[in-house]
């Protein structure tokens, strides 16, 4: 019985996703429908959460057919972790909506799309099969297809052409390496991947699979030098859909490496991790690099979300179970403060008149509430303790030192410093100084809302760390072990 | 109980923050007051229990599973501190009430300065390594917006923004070092870590850690050549320089040097690093004030000297040397302190900290220009009783004589130290008389002032009156001070008790005619001042500490920006050439290296030509495809691939998948024929021969690996397939004979539900382009 | 004979990214459907070619061809017809709104 909660994150904005397209002339029902759903979905993740820590990981067999060979949803540790926060983030955006999508949007199906996009990325993070990982990621690509183009501008569309171009290749190229790997292994299933890959100590062609699925994940999770579609189109779209991309999309792609590098092809720790490390490294300085390069205020929030996968991979890379528990950490901090950042870019925006940073000034007098989020904000994003960011950089650096590898570390503090500097060139530039030009609109109220409950989280995970690292400790001690999930899926 | 303490100027700051506008009688400085003032009164009764030997400790939880635990412990040298926070940190606050106008945000100035002092607190109190990061970040952060205070103004944005980089940086560094520190002595506390010292020192990562931590404590301290951030911090309000940048924030470099003594002193590497850049700073800094045209900026560059005249004592390490370390560090805190709030009350009275504008102002504020005559004759170093200025500095000589290093580089470098040190401190004399002198004797300009000067009003004066006193009764009566506090202070750094009485006259020693040298260069340097001050200015500007900074941080943005424009073309080509190119190197290069590729002839179909045929065809037409230029033929071309592969399907025992492939190729051709028909028509490629090569080069080299990476898949199948159990299960399980079908809808129907899901997205998204056409921009 | 198919794969594959680099966008979207080609074909290859009957149970025949491949192929071809299909008319709008299809006029400046 208790299984079946496990398809409820995915179902139920499915089936409310479904309903609403027919919805999309009624904005008043679809916004209350829209908040009663979250609120479920976000209740039923608590519940989940709650019972798999509490008892043991979930699993269910859809149409009852037994792993491996049907397809089996696997809650997890580090899955409901993923949907719990999933969720929150939804909530965040539901509240962000209601002041900035307006009736042509709701018209355009934007409350389905935004459903299905959340129904797709819970499902990403709960199947335990490669191939329908690759479905899942299809039912977000496509939902994100849909979204950025709400709005039908120029410029929306040029940037969709390519955004959509280069995932159309990353999901070709991933299904046809799932064939391959079909091939040798003789299954899709990942526990019984993870098994059999471990039977033959990965040898032969399995690591070059393992890099081409590393290509795959790495173009979705915005690596270098895989990113360059990432920027431009992250902030062609309204600013509630560049928050769900930035906090959603790219997180995505941290998890399937997270899950495939743990579960299934670890065993070759010096060649491909190491490989990982030097990518992690080079990321987190070029994409800071871009951050700086900037005087478009979302650009710059833009440019910062490879940095901090850098810094997720770095933990892949160092594959120890503190590195890992930084990881998952960081995950978690990331997908808070990068939606609160860009609401409070698009808030800006809005309120200025333009996104030229040169162009602003003076804002902390006419939006004090928005000035102070935004240095909150930066401070989170920079890693300054005792916020969330200091936690899952605590975690992540020590276990790279740890590990000896201290190039990546020293580099990482680096990274830290200039993120900071790129995100306070916005406080300056837009809060202090002199007004240049009047703000063009009052700052909206939930949009200030979304973004403070996301700080808030933010600040809860810092100071209240030991409330919530234990269970992510905990998550990290199962994924090290991968025999641990294998056995659970399939001796069942 | 310690964490209380702490607490308090935190609470203190969100109690303020919330309700402080309500009270608008009066001025919300009256409100902060009892806070320092309570705190210092309650650090002072604990002065018996450290007297004793004993120290006072209290721990709270906070993230008890990584061990970073509200552990603090007040021992001499942490006392000696915060009666410098919190007592300084009073006399300021009373200060600001006079000197800041109600006009001014107090609310915001209040909370932040709070917030600094809870923070500082916890610095000097934590054992905790990371909670004293924590707080140490937090100062650098108050102090941004300290100095950011009037943030209308350029300057203060510049100051603040130039701080905090170079603060951070520090600050980061320092958690390197701390992340080190605590893997190597297995431990978070500094008290473990002091025992543990034996581990650190014997590591290999001995220097590294040296360096990263000095790093932070040398940007905190301004020193060189981290200094630059001091003068622009001048642009806060007054007492905030006189509170953060002279008294407590800059000393936190200290702090950290002293508290770390006792693992890292000793060793020759922290003898020559902090000695040396201790003494350049004191050298340089005394040389740059002298040539300062604001009284802020004189002072600045003098803490600047004065801390490098710590830190070079904190270098030396011997017993005496870090008795006059401790007891420097409280004396420049009161003269300091005292001359910035002079400073203040010139500024305020006159409308000008410019000394070429001032002058003769003895006239109009004999108490301001008593009090900063004391304060100056101290920090120059005067030799008489009452300035304890003077105390220090014949210390300072003292050690700078008495050096324990005599082998090697620190052996030869320990020679030259009394005479830096005897050159800093001419310079020092040199501007203390500059600044007295300058402003209030000589001329007098005062119908070029913007404001007839007179006199403060004594609720301004309270604080600097109580601070020169502290000078005056501290030079006569030095040993007050010595056991209860100096002397705890000391052993907490070296370990040992000093048992040193400090004296005024100690005989015609070395290090008085040390004192005597810089008295008398001195007075001549001074009075002479107006014929070399031009010598200044032949110093290249290129050199200065600021133009660094300008450099590294314009040419980090506009490097940036050239990286990124260099990259970031927006050109779909090159994007997906660098991911192509990435994809088949480091696939090829992986298995080179893992010996992936195998080719086994073995379990392989037979080949049969009609299959070979449409391969053929189809191969055919699909590099046929590249040279259509007429949109017909392209179809027609496009059209052969895909039912060819419909054939090949029935070939190859798909009858389903033939079908499939028929119906949507078909949907497909026509979708194309529509698109085409809207769309320009089709153009010869106009790209150079070299672009066409390179794309030539990027297509077959991905489809080679493909091809590779298939061929060697194909050849190393290790396991049964899972396919089995859906053919022996089909029918007796799945109750159909279509053995794909059922694999379709009940075996994995979760995929055929999404992959409708997906269809239906794309139907809305088509649905939404077509029927929703608008013109221009929603997104409102 | 699954070498001879995955020499096949390959080529559509080569076809399709030669035509993915283009500046036309139509023809960057006929090398979409290359690659789909190339890619469906290489599933298939995967799963050993011609080794039994086809997966439809009869009376008899112990042997099937591998069903599993098949079973995603489908799914693929479904997914990739959806995407294509949005592709299609997102170059028609592009066109419309942008008034070019050629990809190098469609970079963008660095606007607001």
């Amino acid at each position: 019985m208790m299984s079946n909660f496990v398809f409820l994150p995915i179902f139920i904005p499915l089936f409310v996703g479904a309903i609403l397209v027919f919805l999309n002339k009624k904005h008043q029902l679809t916004m209350k429908i829209s908040y009663l759903t979250v609120f479920l979905s976000l209740g039923v993740s608590i519940y989940l959460s709650y019972y798999v820590f509490k008892n043991n990981p979930l699993i269910l067999e859809t149409g009852a057919w037994k792993a491996p060979y049907g397809i089996i949803l696997v809650a997890d540790k580090l899955s409901v972790i993923m949907i719990l926060s999933v969720n929150v983030i939804a909530l965040a955006a539901v509240i962000f909506a209601a002041s900035s999508v307006n009736s042509k949007m709701v018209q355009h199906y934007f409350y389905p799309l935004f459903f299905l996009l959340i129904a797709g990325v819970s499902g990403a993070f709960l199947t335990g099969d490669l191939f329908n990982l690759f479905v899942f990621f299809e039912v977000l690509l496509m939902a994100s297809y849909g979204l950025i183009i709400i709005g039908g501008s120029k410029v929306q569309f040029r940037e969709s052409v390519k955004y959509i171009l280069l995932n159309l290749f990353s999901s070709i190229l991933f299904v046809t390496t799932v064939a391959f790997l079909y091939s040798v292994t003789g299954t899709v299933n990942m526990a019984q991947l993870g098994e059999r890959v471990a039977e033959v100590e990965q040898q032969g062609i399995l690591t070059g699979i393992a890099i081409l699925l590393f290509v795959v994940f790495a173009t979705k999770g915005a690596l270098f030098p895989l990113y360059f579609w990432l920027p431009k189109s992250y902030i062609v779209p309204s600013p509630v859909v560049s928050a769900l991309f930035g906090a959603l999309l790219t997180k995505v792609g941290v998890y399937s490496m997270l899950r495939v590098y743990t579960l299934i092809f670890s065993h070759k720790l010096e060649l491909t991790h190491t490989f990982f490390i030097w990518v992690a490294t080079i990321t987190m300085l070029i994409g800071v690099i871009g951050a700086l390069s900037t005087s478009n205020v979302k650009l710059i929030i833009a440019y910062n979300i490879m940095p901090a996968i850098g810094f997720m991979l770095l933990g892949i890379g160092t594959f120890s179970a503190e590195s890992l528990a930084g990881t998952i950490y960081y995950l978690v901090h990331d997908m808070a403060i990068k939606a609160a950042l860009f609401f409070l870019a698009g808030l800006l925006v809005w309120h200025a008149g333009t996104s030229n940073l040169n162009k602003m000034g003076g804002f902390i007098k006419t939006s004090p509430l928005l000035g102070w989020m935004f240095f909150i904000a930066a401070l989170v994003l920079a890693g300054i303790p005792p916020f969330s960011g200091f936690i899952g950089k605590y975690l992540l650096l020590r276990g790279a030192f740890d590990e000896e590898h201290y190039i990546a570390a020293g580099i990482g503090l680096l990274s830290s410093l200039l993120i900071l500097f790129s995100v306070l060139r916005i406080f300056i530039g837009a809060f202090w100084g002199e007004v240049k030009e009047e703000p063009k609109e009052k700052v909206r109220s939930s949009g200030l809302a979304a973004s403070g409950l996301l700080i808030a989280i933010s600040i809860l995970l810092g100071v209240g760390a030991e409330w919530f690292y234990p269970y992510i400790q905990s998550a990290a001690d199962s994924l090290i072990d991968p025999q641990i999930y294998i056995d659970f899926v399939l001796k069942e | 109980m310690l964490h209380f303490y702490i607490l308090l100027p935190f609470l203190a700051a969100l109690l303020i923050g919330m309700f402080a506008k309500k009270v608008n009688r009066i001025h919300t400085g009256w409100l902060v007051l009892p806070i320092p003032v309570v705190l210092f009164i309650i650090f002072c009764l604990k002065l018996p229990v450290l007297a004793e030997g004993k120290i006072v400790q209290s721990t709270a939880d906070w993230i008890p599973s990584l061990d970073i635990q509200l552990s603090f412990y007040l021992d001499g040298l942490s006392m000696l501190f915060s009666l410098l926070i919190t007592g300084i940190g009073s006399l300021v606050v009373l200060y600001s009430i006079f000197y800041l106008s109600r006009k001014e945000q107090l609310t915001h100035f209040y909370v932040y300065l709070l917030l600094f002092m809870g923070s500082m607190l916890g610095v000097v109190l934590s054992d905790n390594v990371f909670v004293l990061y924590t707080f140490w970040e937090f100062t650098s952060i108050s102090s941004f917006l300290l100095i950011g205070f009037w943030f209308y103004r350029d300057r203060s944005t510049y100051g603040a923004q130039k701080s905090m980089l170079v603060t951070v940086f520090g600050g980061l560094s320092m958690l390197g070092a701390l992340i080190l520190l605590s893997i190597t002595a297995e431990t978070n506390s500094i008290r473990m870590m002091i025992a543990n010292r034996s581990d650190i020192l014997e590591s290999d990562l001995f220097i590294p850690i040296l360096i990263l931590l000095l790093l932070g404590a040398f940007t905190k301290s301004a020193q060189f050549p981290f200094h630059s951030w001091l003068p622009d911090a001048m642009e806060a309000p007054t007492p905030v320089s006189a509170y953060l940048h002279s008294a407590t924030m800059v000393k936190a470099g200290l702090y950290l040097v002293a508290r770390f003594s006792l693992i890292f002193s000793g060793t020759d590497t922290f003898f020559i690093i902090v000695s040396g850049i201790g003494l350049i700073t004191l050298c340089l800094g005394s040389f740059l004030a002298s040539r300062q045209t604001d009284l802020k900026g004189i002072l600045a560059y003098s803490t600047i000297s004065q801390l490098g005249m710590i830190m070079a004592m904190l270098g030396f390490g011997t017993g005496t040397a870090i008795l006059a370390a401790i007891f420097h560090i409280f004396n420049h805190a009161t003269f300091k302190g005292s001359l910035f709030m002079i400073a203040g009350i010139v500024d305020h009275e006159t409308g000008t900290r410019d000394i070429r504008r001032l002058g003769g102002l003895y006239t109009f504020m004999p108490i301001s220009a008593t009090l900063a005559f004391i304060g100056a004759f101290s920090m120059a170093g005067v030799p008489l009783p009452i300035f304890n200025g003077f105390l220090s500095k014949e210390m300072f000589f003292d050690s700078s004589l008495k050096l324990e290093q005599t082998a090697g580089l620190a052996g030869t470098f320990a020679e030259w130290i009394p005479i830096l040190a005897v050159v800093g401190s001419i310079f020092t004399f040199v501007y203390s008389m500059y600044l007295v002198f300058g402003t209030f004797l000589g001329k007098q300009n005062t119908d070029q002032l913007e404001k007839k000067p007179h006199e403060a009003p004594i609720g301004m004066l309270l604080s600097p009156i109580v601070l020169i006193v502290f000078v005056v009764v501290v030079g006569l009566l030095p040993n007050l001070i010595n056991e209860p506090l100096l002397a705890p202070a000391t052993a907490a750094v070296t370990g040992d008790l000093p048992h040193i009485h400090l004296a005024f006259w100690h005989s015609l020693n070395t290090p008085f005619y040390m004192s005597l040298t810089v008295v008398g260069i001195g007075t001549l340097l001074a009075f002479t001042l107006k014929k070399w001050q031009p010598l200044y200015n032949r110093i290249p500007g290129k050199f200065s500490s600021d133009h660094w900074y300008q450099t590294i941080v314009n040419g980090l943005l506009r490097s940036s920006k050239s990286i990124t424009e260099f990259y970031m073309t927006g050109s779909l080509r090159l994007y997906f050439s660098i991911i192509l190119v990435f994809l088949v190197v480091s696939t090829s290069i992986f298995m080179y290296f893992t010996e992936g590729f195998t080719i086994s002839v073995d379990d392989l179909a037979p080949i049969t030509w009609p299959e070979v045929l449409v391969g053929f065809v189809m191969a055919v037409a699909a590099i046929a495809t590249i040279w259509m230029n007429q949109r017909i033929a392209a179809i027609i071309v496009i059209g052969v691939v895909g039912y060819g592969l419909s054939l090949l399907f029935v070939f190859f025992r798909a009858p389903d998948l033939a079908l499939t492939q028929l119906i949507v190729e078909t949907i497909t051709v026509a979708l194309f024929l529509l698109c085409f028909a809207h769309l320009p028509k089709l153009k010869t490629s106009d790209k150079a021969i070299s672009e066409k090569l390179i794309d030539f080069i990027i297509a077959v080299s991905t489809g080679a690996l493909l091809t590779i990476v298939a061929i060697a898949s194909h050849s190393s199948k290790s396991f049964e397939s899972i396919a089995k159990y859906f053919v022996d299960n089909s029918y007796k399980l799945g109750g159909g004979d279509n053995i794909v079908n059922v694999i379709l809808v009940d075996f994995r129907g979760l995929d055929t539900l999404f992959e409708i899901a997906v269809l239906g997205l794309a139907a809305l998204g088509i649905f939404a382009m077509i029927k929703y056409r608008d013109k221009g921009d929603m997104n409102q | 004979m699954e070498i001879v198919m995955s020499i096949l794969a390959g080529t559509l594959f080569a076809a399709g990214v030669y035509l993915l680099l283009q500046k036309q966008l139509l023809k960057i979207v006929l090398g979409t459907a290359l690659l789909s080609h190339g890619a469906h074909l290489f599933i298939l290859t995967m799963g050993k070619l011609n080794r039994g009957a086809p997966p439809i149970l009869e009376k008899g025949i112990k042997i099937y061809t591998d069903p599993l491949p098949q079973a995603l192929i489908l799914t693929s071809i479904v997914i990739s017809f959806g995407v294509t299909s949005f592709l299609l008319v997102l170059a028609y709008r592009t066109y419309q709104s942008n008034k070019t299809d050629m990809m190098d006029q469609l970079r963008g400046t660095d606007d607001e």
